[in-house]
C-alpha cells in the first residue's frame, strides 16, 4: 500500500471494472468517510467507489497534518489530486460534502480531466456575509466559535454536534457526528474549521466548468438556502440545484431516507443540455 | 493484447539490433529484450498511442524523451526509463493546464518518481527513519539544472517555471549562475539575466496600477536594445507568490473580515502585460522567463490567473523534495542536564521544541537562558515534595485535591498546593516561552510572521490539560477564601444558589437553608469574573456580554441577572445530558419570588440578548395582575388553543427562541403534567397529540412564590408591589384640583379622598385582608362599574377563600416545580420605597418651580401609587413624563389660578374612568390631566 492510500485510509470497493463510472465520495469537517455508510450500499453493485479521509479527520495520523499546508483549502485540493492521480482511475464522479465539495471545486478547476462531474452536497463558496452576500455567519460569530472551540472543545462538540445536525436530537446522527468530531485532536479542528469558515472562493467560481450537482437541506445552520443559490449562478460550468426537504448540514446521515435518493439521482443522471 | 505485445517485442528487437551492431548476427533463440527498448516499442503501438492521447499525452514525445535519456544516461538507461514507465509521468501531469496542448515534455529525473501532489509530510514521515546521505544532495540538483538547461534552449514551451516544495531556488539560483558565467549552451550563452521581481519591488511605489502597463513597456524597450546588441534576456520572475499574494502577505488568520487578497491587483495588473510582452519576442526567441513556485502556488496561479501558462508560454518542471534532516535545536538535552526533569517530565517534548520553530535563533538562545535560570529555581524551591508527590499515581493526587479542597488548610491541601506550584512552574515556562514570543515578533518580525502563520497551537492537548489544572487551581483559591457557601463542583451551576437537586428531594425541611444560601449568596461581593471562575465558565465573553445585557435592562435585580446568565452559561455543557441519557438542547430556568415586571424583563432581555426577539409569553395567572397585551385570559381560551398548543407552536416556529410561561404555578393540571413531560422528554405534546422536539428554546418559568421565611420579611415590600401594579391596570385619569378651602370636599370626586388612608391603614395589618381589598377592587372593576371603594362585605369574603385557596395550590406546586427545574433564580422583592419619595418630591418640586409659592401641592397616596406604577412598567419615564404632560397642565393651572387668588391648595388625585389601557400598549401613564378648579372642568 502506497503512502497516499494509507495516510488517507483510502479504498476502493464496489464494481472492479468501474463500468458505470468512478465515484469518490469526499466527506467535510467533523466527520470521516463512514459519512457515507448509508449511501455507499447503493453504489457498489454499479460503480467503483472511493472512499477516503481528509487529512486532519480524526482517522488520520495527525502527524502528518501540516498546519501550512492546511491553512488554505488549496492544501486539501492537492491532496485530493494526490489520491486521484494515485489511483489513476479516469474522471470520476465527485461527491463531496460540505467543505469537499469546495475542495473538488478547486481541484477541478486546475484538473477538469480528473472530474467528469461534481455533485455538492451542503456546499457554500463562504460562510461569512459579505456585502450582496449571505454566508450565514458574522466575523464575531466565527470568533465566538473558535473561542468556543479553544477553550472547551469537549463542551463545544456537544454543543455544535446538535446544532449542525439539526432535526432530532436524540438521534443517532448527532452521536455519529459528536463521535467523530470527538475523535479530531481540539488543534487540528481548529485549524480545519479557521481555514474552512474564513474561506472564499467565489472569485474562482466562475473557473469551475465541470457540472456541478447542488444538493441543499431546506434548513441547514451552516448554509443558507440562497448559497445554493448564489452557486448555481456563478459556477462557470453547467449546475442544477435541487433544494431537499431534510434538516440539518449533514443530510446524509440524519435523513438518509430523503437524500440518498436524491444523491443517487444525481449520480447517475447528468444535467440535460 | 498479447498480438500487441509480440509486436512491440519484435520491434524492440529490431531496434536493438539496429543500436547494437554486433548482435545482429547472432540468431537468437531466447529473445532477450532491453526493458528500455520494449517500452519505447510499446509506446510506438497505435493503440497504446490512442489511450496516452485520451489522457492528453502524446506518445511520441513521450518517446522522444525516453529516447533522449536512453542515449544521455548511458550507464544508468535501464533505471530511468523504467521509473517512467512504471508511473506514466504523474508528475508532469500537473502541466495539463486547462487549455494545455499536447506537446508535453515528461521530464523525469533519476530519483524516484513521486506524487507532485502529495502532503510532503507524508514523504517525510516515511524516510524519516533511514537516514538520507548528505553527499546524494548536490548529485540531482545538477540533474535538474541540466533540465532547466534543455527546457530553455527547446523552441517552444520553453520558459521554466520550477515547481515543489523543496526550494527550487536553489536550482535556479544555479541556473542564473551558469547563464551570467557565460556556461551555457549557445544561445543562452550571451544572455543577459534581469531580475524582474526585484525591479517590480523597487518600481511598486505608486500604490494604483496604472503604472505597470508603462512599466513593462518600459521593460520591453530594455529588453529590445539588448537584443538588438545581439543578446538574449532571460527574465527571472522569481518566486511566482507575489503573483497571488497580496505584499503585505496577508495571513491567514488575521485576514478575518475582509475579502482575502489572495490575487495581488499587482497579479492581475502584470500578468496580460507579460503575455503581451512574451507575444513580442515571441518569433526571436531571444525572450526567456524563468520562475519558481511552490506547489500551491501555482496551483492558485493556475486557478487565478488561467490565461498566464499559455500566454507566457510556461514549462512546469517539477523539482521533487528531498527528504532533509529534522531540524531540531538541542533543548530538552540542555534541560534535562540540568536537572530540570521535575519540571520537564511531563511536558511534552514538542512544545519545548516548538519554541525553535517559533523564535529566530537570537532570541532562541535567550529563551534557553532565562529557561535554565528559571528552571533551577523551581528545583531549588521544591525538590523534596515533588519527589513525594510523585510517588502517588496521579488520579490518587487529583483525588485528594479535590477531597481536600475547601476544607481548612490540612495535609492534602498542602500536597495540593506542591502540585500548584509544579504547575506554575510549568506555567511559567510557557509564560517565558510566550514572554520571548512577543518579544522575537517585535524584534525579528519577518522572521516570525513566517513561522507563526503554521502553528497556531503546536501542543494543545497539553495545554488543555494545564487549562483544565488551570481551572482547579483558581477553585480551590476561591474556596480557601469562601469556605462556606460555595460550590464545590465546578459544573453544577444551581450550587451558585445553594440548591442542588439532591437538596430540593430533600423537601421542605432543607428551605431554610436554602433560604440562607439565598442570602448568603446575594450578599458575598463577587465581582462577575470571580464568579464565573469560581463556577467554571469557560466562555468568558458570552457570559459577560449576557449578564451585561440583562442587567441593562433589569439593573435592580442584579443578582438574580447574574445568576441567569450562570446558569445558561452552565447549562451548556450540562444540558446535553437528561437522566434517561440522550442529547438535550433545551433549557430550564425557574424564576420565583414577587417582582413581575422583574421577572417578566428578564425574559425578555434574554431574548432579545441571545435571539434578538422577543420572547413568546404564555400566561397562566388567570388574575393577570398587570395585564400585559398578548397574554391572560384571552388569548388561553376565547382563540379555541390550549396554552400548550401556543407553546409548542412557538417551538416549532422558532426552535432558537426564549419561551416564558408566566406563573406555571397557577396552571391547570394538564397543563403543568404537560410541561414537566415535556422537560423530561425534550418533546412536547400539544392538544392534537403532535409531538414537537424541544430543539433548543430556552424556557424560563415563573412563579410568585417565595419560600415561608423570606416571605414574611419582605411581606411589606411584596403587598406594596402587588397594590401598585393592581392599581395600573384599570382605566384611571389624573386630576389636579384647586381648592379654595382645603377643609371642603368636592362631590365630583367620586369619593377617592378615602382611600389613601384606608390603603394605608391596610397596608400594616394582615396579608389576607389587604390582598382581598385589592382583588375585590379588581374584580369590581373588571365587572365593569362600581364606585372605587365601595367594597361589599360578601364579595370580599368570597374572594378571600379562593385566593387563599389559590394559595395553597402556589406553594406546592411551586416548590414542585423548583425539584424538577435546575436553575432556579430568586428575584428580590422590588422596594417602591425609594421611587415614590422620588415621584412626589420631583412632583412637589415641579409644581414649586411652576406655579410658586403661593400655593401648595397635595399629592393623593393613590395618584402616587398609580404613577409609580406606570413609571416602573413604562421604565422610568418618570421625567420625560412629567416634561410632556405634567408641567404644561401645571401651567395651564397657574393661569387659571390667577383669575382667582383664594386657591391654597392643589390636590392631584386620581379619577376614574377614560380610556382602558389597550393591550400591548407601553404608556401607562397617562397623557393629559383634568383640570378642575372649584368643580370646574376645564381643559
Amino acid at each position: 500500500m502506497g503512502i497516499v492510500e494509507e495516510a488517507h485510509n483510502l479504498r476502493v470497493i464496489g464494481r472492479a471494472d468501474g463500468e458505470r463510472g468512478t465515484i469518490v465520495l469526499a466527506h467535510g469537517f467533523g466527520t470521516d468517510q463512514s459519512v457515507w455508510k448509508h449511501l455507499v450500499p447503493h453504489l457498489v453493485e454499479d460503480y467503483r467507489v472511493v472512499l477516503f479521509d481528509n487529512m486532519g479527520a480524526g482517522t488520520t495520523n495527525p502527524d502528518y497534518f501540516d498546519f501550512d499546508r492546511y491553512t488554505t483549502l488549496e492544501g486539501y485540493a492537492l491532496d485530493l489530486l494526490a489520491i486521484l492521480e494515485e489511483l489513476r482511475l479516469g474522471p470520476c464522479i465527485f461527491v463531496g460534502h460540505s467543505v469537499s465539495a469546495a475542495i473538488g471545486a478547486i481541484a477541478s478547476i486546475s484538473r477538469p480531466d480528473l472530474f467528469s462531474k461534481l455533485v455538492m452536497l451542503s456546499a457554500s463558496p463562504r460562510y461569512l456575509n459579505d456585502v450582496d452576500y449571505f454566508g450565514g455567519f458574522e466575523q464575531e460569530e466565527l470568533d465566538q466559535l473558535f473561542d468556543a472551540m479553544r477553550s472547551n472543545y469537549k463542551a463545544w462538540v456537544s454543543g455544535f454536534a446538535p446544532l449542525a445536525v439539526g432535526g432530532d436530537l436524540d438521534s443517532v446522527a448527532v452521536q455519529e457526528f459528536s463521535r467523530t468530531l470527538f475523535n479530531i485532536r481540539p488543534d487540528i479542528a481548529l485549524c480545519v474549521a479557521q481555514t474552512i469558515f474564513q474561506s472564499d472562493l467565489r472569485e474562482i467560481l466562475g473557473l469551475v466548468m465541470v457540472p456541478c450537482h447542488i444538493l441543499q437541506s431546506s434548513k441547514d445552520l451552516a448554509v443558507p438556502v440562497v448559497v445554493s443559490e448564489y452557486l448555481h449562478r456563478n459556477l462557470g460550468g453547467k449546475s442544477i440545484v435541487e433544494v431537499m426537504p431534510s434538516e440539518g448540514h449533514l443530510p446524509q446521515l440524519s435523513s438518509p431516507d430523503i437524500v440518498i435518493p436524491v444523491l443517487l439521482r444525481h449520480i447517475r443522471y447528468d444535467i440535460a443540455v | 493484447m498479447s498480438n500487441a505485445l509480440k509486436a512491440a517485442l519484435k520491434r524492440a528487437q529490431a531496434h536493438q539490433r539496429r543500436g547494437c551492431p554486433e548482435q545482429q548476427q547472432t540468431p537468437l533463440l531466447a529473445v532477450k529484450v532491453e526493458l528500455a527498448q520494449l517500452v519505447i516499442s510499446i509506446l510506438d503501438d497505435p493503440s497504446v498511442s490512442r489511450v496516452m492521447r485520451e489522457a492528453s499525452f502524446s506518445s511520441t514525445s513521450v518517446k522522444a524523451v525516453v529516447e533522449q535519456s536512453l542515449s544521455s544516461s548511458s550507464s544508468s538507461s535501464t533505471t530511468a526509463p523504467a521509473s517512467t514507465f512504471t508511473s506514466p509521468a504523474s508528475p508532469a501531469l500537473f502541466a495539463s493546464s486547462p487549455g494545455g496542448g499536447l506537446s508535453h515534455n515528461l521530464s523525469i529525473h533519476a530519483s524516484p518518481a513521486r506524487n507532485l501532489y502529495m502532503n510532503p509530510r507524508l514523504y517525510q514521515h516515511r524516510h524519516s527513519s533511514g537516514a538520507t546521505s548528505g553527499g546524494g544532495l548536490e548529485e540531482p540538483r545538477r540533474e535538474e539544472v541540466k533540465r532547466v538547461m534543455d527546457i530553455l534552449v527547446r523552441s517552444e514551451k520553453r520558459n521554466p517555471v520550477l515547481v515543489g516544495d523543496s526550494d527550487p531556488d536553489a536550482v535556479m539560483k544555479e541556473v542564473l549562475h551558469k547563464i551570467e558565467s557565460g556556461d551555457a549552451p549557445p544561445p543562452l550563452q550571451t544572455a543577459q539575466v534581469v531580475s524582474f521581481a526585484k525591479q517590480l519591488a523597487t518600481a511598486a511605489v505608486a500604490s494604483d496600477l496604472s503604472w505597470i502597463p508603462a512599466w513593462i513597456r518600459e521593460l520591453g524597450a530594455s529588453i529590445e536594445s539588448e537584443m538588438s546588441r545581439g543578446h538574449g534576456v532571460v527574465l527571472d520572475l522569481g518566486d511566482l507568490s507575489w503573483l497571488v499574494e497580496s505584499p503585505g502577505g496577508a495571513s491567514i488568520a488575521s485576514a478575518g473580515s475582509q475579502t482575502r487578497q489572495i490575487v495581488s491587483e499587482v497579479g492581475r495588473a502584470v500578468v496580460p502585460e507579460m503575455g503581451k510582452l512574451v507575444k513580442r519576442f515571441e518569433d526571436r526567441g531571444r525572450l526567456w522567463l524563468v520562475g519558481t513556485a511552490t506547489c500551491a502556488t501555482y496551483l492558485r496561479c493556475q486557478v487565478y490567473h488561467p490565461a498566464m501558462e499559455n500566454d507566457w508560454d510556461l514549462q512546469v518542471l517539477p523539482i521533487a523534495s528531498r527528504p532533509r534532516p529534522f531540524p531540531r535545536l538541542g533543548i530538552i538535552g540542555n534541560l534535562s542536564s540540568s536537572g530540570a526533569a521535575a519540571i520537564t517530565r511531563s511536558q511534552p517534548p514538542d512544545s519545548t521544541d516548538s519554541s525553535a520553530k517559533i523564535l529566530c535563533s537570537v532570541c532562541t538562545e535567550s529563551y534557553k537562558h532565562e529557561l535554565a535560570r528559571l528552571v533551577t529555581k523551581e528545583i531549588k524551591k521544591s525538590p523534596s515534595k515533588v519527589e513525594d508527590n510523585k510517588a502517588l499515581p496521579k488520579w490518587l493526587q487529583l483525588a485528594k485535591l479535590s477531597n481536600g479542597g475547601g476544607t481548612k488548610p490540612s495535609t492534602s491541601l498542602l500536597q495540593a498546593k506542591e502540585e500548584e506550584q509544579e504547575l506554575m512552574g510549568k506555567q511559567s515556562t510557557e509564560e517565558l516561552l510566550k514572554k520571548w514570543q512577543d518579544t522575537c515578533s517585535r524584534l525579528h518580525p519577518s522572521f516570525s510572521q513566517t513561522v507563526l502563520l503554521g502553528s497556531p497551537q503546536p501542543d494543545s492537548e497539553s495545554t488543555q490539560s494545564r487549562n483544565l489544572v488551570h481551572q482547579r487551581k483558581i477553585m480551590m483559591n476561591a474556596s480557601s477564601e469562601q469556605p462556606c457557601s460555595l460550590p464545590r463542583s465546578p459544573v453544577k451551576t444551581d450550587l451558585v444558589l445553594g440548591n442542588s437537586r439532591a437538596s430540593n428531594t430533600l423537601s421542605e425541611k432543607t428551605h431554610t437553608e436554602r433560604v440562607k444560601d439565598f442570602t448568603e449568596c446575594t450578599q458575598d461581593g463577587f465581582s462577575i469574573q470571580q464568579r464565573a471562575k469560581v463556577t467554571g465558565i469557560s466562555d468568558m465573553d458570552a457570559f459577560k456580554r449576557l449578564l451585561k445585557g440583562l442587567t441593562e435592562k433589569v439593573g435592580w435585580q442584579q443578582e438574580a441577572a447574574s445568576a441567569v446568565a450562570t446558569a445558561l452559561m452552565h447549562s451548556k455543557p450540562e444540558k446535553w445530558k437528561r437522566p434517561g441519557g440522550g442529547a438535550k438542547g433545551d433549557t430550564w430556568l425557574l424564576l420565583i419570588g414577587p417582582d413581575k415586571v422583574g421577572k417578566r424583563t428578564m425574559a425578555t432581555a434574554l431574548s432579545e440578548t441571545l435571539f434578538g426577539t422577543a420572547p413568546t409569553m404564555v400566561s397562566f395567572s388567570g388574575t393577570s395582575t398587570c395585564s400585559n397585551g398578548d397574554d391572560g385570559e384571552s388569548n388561553m381560551v376565547s382563540r379555541g388553543r390550549t396554552p400548550m398548543d401556543r407553546v409548542s407552536e412557538a417551538v416549532r416556529r422558532n426552535p432558537f427562541s426564549v419561551v416564558v410561561l408566566e406563573d406555571i404555578d397557577q396552571a391547570d393540571g394538564i397543563v403543568q403534567g404537560g410541561i414537566k413531560r415535556a422537560m423530561e422528554r425534550g418533546r412536547l405534546l400539544d392538544s392534537y397529540g403532535r409531538e414537537v422536539s424541544l430543539g433548543s428554546v430556552i424556557f424560563v418559568l415563573t412563579s410568585s412564590w417565595l419560600p415561608e421565611e423570606l416571605k414574611s420579611r419582605h411581606e411589606s415590600l411584596i403587598l406594596l408591589e402587588q397594590k401598585i401594579l393592581y392599581s395600573v391596570g384599570h382605566g384611571w385619569q389624573l386630576e389636579l384640583s384647586a381648592e379654595k378651602n382645603p377643609g371642603k370636599r368636592c362631590a365630583d370626586w367620586l369619593g377617592n379622598g378615602d382611600q389613601p388612608t384606608k390603603l394605608r391603614k391596610q397596608s400594616s395589618c394582615g396579608v389576607g385582608l389587604s390582598l382581598d381589598l385589592n382583588l375585590a377592587v379588581a374584580m369590581e372593576d373588571a365587572a365593569g362599574e362600581g364606585s372605587w371603594n365601595s367594597s361589599d362585605l360578601t364579595t370580599e369574603h368570597e374572594h378571600e377563600n379562593g385566593r387563599l385557596a389559590v394559595k395553597c395550590s402556589t406553594s406546592s406546586s411551586a416548590s414542585q416545580w423548583m425539584e424538577l427545574v435546575a436553575n432556579t433564580i430568586m428575584f428580590n422583592p422590588v422596594d417602591f420605597g425609594p421611587l415614590r419619595r422620588t415621584v412626589s418630591d420631583s412632583i412637589s418640586t415641579k409644581f414649586a418651580t411652576v406655579v410658586g409659592d403661593g400655593c401648595s401641592i397635595k399629592v393623593d397616596e393613590d395618584a402616587v401609587d398609580r404613577i409609580v406604577a406606570g413609571v416602573w412598567l413604562a421604565g422610568a419615564a418618570f421625567d420625560e413624563w412629567s416634561e410632556r404632560v405634567l408641567i404644561p397642565n401645571l401651567r395651564q393651572l397657574k393661569c387659571n389660578l390667577q383669575a382667582d387668588d383664594g386657591v391654597v391648595v392643589v390636590r392631584l388625585s386620581v379619577v376614574k374612568g377614560g380610556p382602558a389601557k389597550s393591550s400591548g400598549d407601553r404608556e401607562w401613564l397617562p397623557t393629559s390631566v383634568a383640570i378642575a378648579v372649584d368643580g370646574q372642568w376645564t381643559a
